[in-house]
């Protein structure tokens, strides 16, 4: 919580915290070492490497939040009518899940976001496009057990409707393993987006985006080794906080992954 | 996932590794690392600098170039005439070898003329359709009529793709297999081709300057990452590489054991502008842009000083380069000034940029922090080159950086590409002046040097007033190869002079 909520602070504030502009280049600057100065040093265009860490927490929060809410929308509605239902809309469902499922996730990835053109926006559709498989799966099968619960025949036996059944008595008891599952995915979905905006694919410049910064320094690793690991250990850091952060929602509701 | 970030990793090591396990140890054999692999061996079907700096050793030309591409030399042509009216030229051939064995006729060179002008795979077909007849009037004689005087006629016989192919060999082998195992007639032969791993050239003994080459072998092998390939050479895993990075230039020249070359090139990086593009259309809005950007700035921030700035899309050291033509000052306030007047002070342009390109990235970073400063808006959009190729010739940009490096000595193939309104659009900028249009068309026919360079200049006077695109900068060629070997030289077109190449 405590690492999460470092990188929140730095994002909401981030123009009060960072000492520079991130995207201003100084000539005179360019490829410092870690100094008083620059406490993470600067980059080849002489910007400062912690303005960009500190922006950089803005973006990648905001890719591992929207990144996630979307599929987690998408898949638990799915994945309760297909689990509700049951029949020939399960089979309809399920089979587009498998056919999803089939192809290597990157890849599929990779080829929605080349149709659509680099650009997080095309990052975000992509994800919700690929990313609701998971929780569409998670969630059928928990409804396929609950619907036979004494609550849930209960609720059908009073006539409620078949909506309010679903969505009131039987979604938010199912929806714990997703939730839960929400927080392991937002590290998968960090590091997709890091990892999509390192192809040059995501976030374009001269935004800073860690993956983006990473990818960047590539070239200086020998010369300049504080390019490319601040970013890189931000990553982690964060990564890091989700996980833990995802553990302990576990504990807390009882789930067992 | 944390996993998968090993793994990559891990396959990182791994690729580095075998490369170095894999290399020949065999004295005599001269191993360069480079980003990619050749594509084909057929000379007629490639215009890339991958191929044609690979098979210019495996090829030779009729007319060559010298090292500091400064002059045309005696190839497998000793000597030649031209007719007084300049349509006639007579070629007397050298007693020469294939690497079969099998004699090199001056039939097997109107065969390889003909077939880059007709063969229908040919990229190079429109530059030789000036040739009318080439005819082999004895084994060693070849006569070519052309259908109108060319002054670059000389210079296009010495362009790689005008190399001397085996006719006995091509109709034996068919295009597809000497593609790939060709009968050669330069210093090596094509030993072994492992497709996207590396090319093992073996010395050929038939060669007919084949005391020259010291060499027992060549292994281009490709590394694509530019780190891991300067890594091999510091690690003495590779002999020598090509395409060292800007960056790494200081580093590498401390180390003892290496020594950087900075051959000088002919090539030049420029922004390309689409003229069909609303405001772009207009010559004052163009001008302001190039008094916009910053060029030294570039120079100092991408090319770590190493490159200077261009002034004429003939670049520094090729025939007729105009050193007087005009360079813009970099003036933001100015720049402002000029697109308020003409109506465009919200400009705001898409910038297409080559993604996975290191330079070109930086460039267009740096660029939009310039143009900023004029109030001019830049969206940079990444795809990959293919995709960029395709915008490009489709016309879906507004600017996007490119390079270009000469296949010939003379300056009229890049200037009729350039300006000289080709069936390309002007290299995709949708650039129209018909007076300079017309004045390529004579200087190609002009015989007279001297007023040819008048008419050169002025054609480059009238390109940069109407900034047909904007010369950013010229930059040598850099590579870097262990103190052992010498002679490693490459000269301005990009040829190799592998044939004197000795590793010690």
């Amino acid at each position: 919580m405590a690492v999460l909520g470092l990188f929140l602070v730095l994002a909401v504030f981030a123009p009060f915290i960072a000492p520079y502009d991130p995207i201003f280049q100084d000539a005179a600057a360019r490829l410092h070492a870690p100094s008083p100065a620059h406490p993470l040093g600067t980059d080849n265009f002489g910007r400062d490497i912690l303005s960009r860490v500190i922006w950089g927490a803005r973006i990648d929060l905001q890719i591992a939040v929207i990144g996630v809410v979307f599929p987690f929308i998408i898949g638990t509605t799915l994945g309760t009518i297909a689990g509700f239902f049951g029949g020939i809309v399960d089979v309809i469902f399920m089979r587009v899940v498998d056919v999803v499922l089939a192809f290597p996730f990157l890849v599929l990835m990779l080829s929605i976001i080349a149709i659509l053109g680099p650009g997080l926006g095309s990052f975000y559709i992509a994800m919700a496009l690929v990313g609701w498989v998971s929780y569409a799966r998670l969630v059928r099968a928990q409804i396929l057990v609950l619907k036979n619960s004494d609550y849930a025949v209960a609720a059908i036996s009073l006539g409620f409707s078949r909506s309010r059944v679903m969505f009131r008595h039987l979604l938010p008891n199912a929806a714990a393993g997703s939730l839960v599952f929400v927080m392991s995915d937002a590290v998968l979905v960090l590091l997709n987006g890091a990892a999509i905006s390192y192809l040059g694919l995501g976030v374009q410049p001269p935004l800073a985006e860690w993956g983006v910064m990473v990818a960047d320094g590539q070239s200086f690793i020998s010369t300049a080794w504080w390019i490319t690991l601040f970013p890189g250990l931000s990553i982690v850091l964060l990564a890091f906080g989700f996980s833990l952060l995802g553990d302990a929602l576990a504990d807390l509701m009882g789930v067992h992954e | 996932m944390l996993k998968k970030w090993m793994k990559i990793g891990l396959v990182t090591v791994i690729t580095s590794l075998s490369i170095g396990a894999g290399l020949a140890e065999a004295a005599g054999v001269l191993t360069i690392g480079r980003r990619e692999d050749s594509t084909t061996f057929d000379p007629i079907k490639t215009a890339q600098n991958i191929d044609f700096w690979v098979f210019s050793n495996v090829y030779d030309v009729l007319v060559r170039v010298d090292k500091s591409a400064s002059k045309l030399e005696p190839g497998l042509a000793e000597s030649w005439t031209v007719s007084e009216d300049g349509l006639t030229y007579t070629l007397k051939l050298r007693e020469a070898k294939f690497s079969d064995g099998s004699p090199l006729t001056a039939g097997d060179a109107a065969f390889s003329l003909l077939r880059i002008r007709d063969d229908e795979g040919s990229l190079w077909s429109d530059s030789y359709k000036v040739i009318d007849t080439a005819v082999a009037s004895d084994d060693r004689t070849l006569v070519i009529k052309l259908k109108t005087p060319s002054a670059p006629f000389l210079s296009t016989l010495a362009m790689p793709g005008a190399s001397i192919i085996s006719q006995k060999g091509m109709e034996t082998l068919g295009p597809d297999t000497y593609a790939e195992s060709p009968v050669a007639s330069g210093a090596f032969t094509v030993k072994e081709w492992r497709r996207g791993d590396r090319v093992i050239l073996e010395k050929n003994p038939n060669f007919w300057e084949a005391d020259r080459v010291k060499l027992d072998g060549v292994e281009w092998i490709s590394v694509p990452d530019d780190n891991t390939r300067m890594l091999n050479v510091q690690a003495g895993q590779l002999d020598a590489a090509i395409f060292v990075p800007f960056s790494r230039v200081a580093e590498l020249k401390k180390d003892s054991n290496l020594v950087v070359h900075m051959d000088p090139s002919t090539r030049e990086d420029h922004l390309l502008i689409n003229h069909e593009k609303g405001a772009l259309a207009k010559k004052e809005v163009r001008q302001a842009l190039d008094m916009a950007i910053d060029k030294q700035a570039i120079v100092d921030t991408v090319t770590f000083g190493l490159g200077e700035v261009a002034n004429s899309f003939i670049p520094k050291g090729a025939l007729y380069h105009y050193a007087e033509n005009l360079q813009r000052p970099f003036d933001p306030e100015k720049a402002k000034q000029m697109l308020a007047d003409a109506g465009a002070s919200d400009l705001a342009l898409n910038y297409v940029v080559r993604a996975g390109d290191e330079i070109v990235e930086q460039t267009a970073v740096l660029l939009q922090q310039q143009l900023a400063k004029a109030g001019i808006t830049v969206n940079i959009q990444k795809v990959d080159p293919s995709q960029e190729w395709d915008m490009l010739v489709a016309g879906d940009y507004d600017v996007g950086v490119n390079y270009w490096t000469n296949d010939i000595l003379d300056p009229d193939q890049k200037t009729t590409f350039v300006v000289g309104h080709d069936t390309n659009m002007n290299y995709m900028t949708r650039y129209k002046n018909d007076k300079v249009k017309d004045l390529v068309t004579a200087a190609r026919i002009e015989m007279d040097p001297a007023k040819r360079e008048a008419m050169y200049i002025d054609i480059q006077k009238m390109a940069k007033d109407d900034v047909h695109w904007i010369d950013l900068y010229y930059s040598p060629y850099i590579n870097v190869s262990r103190s052992n070997i010498e002679n490693f030289d490459q000269n301005p077109l990009g040829r190799f002079f592998l044939e004197d190449t000795v590793k010690n």
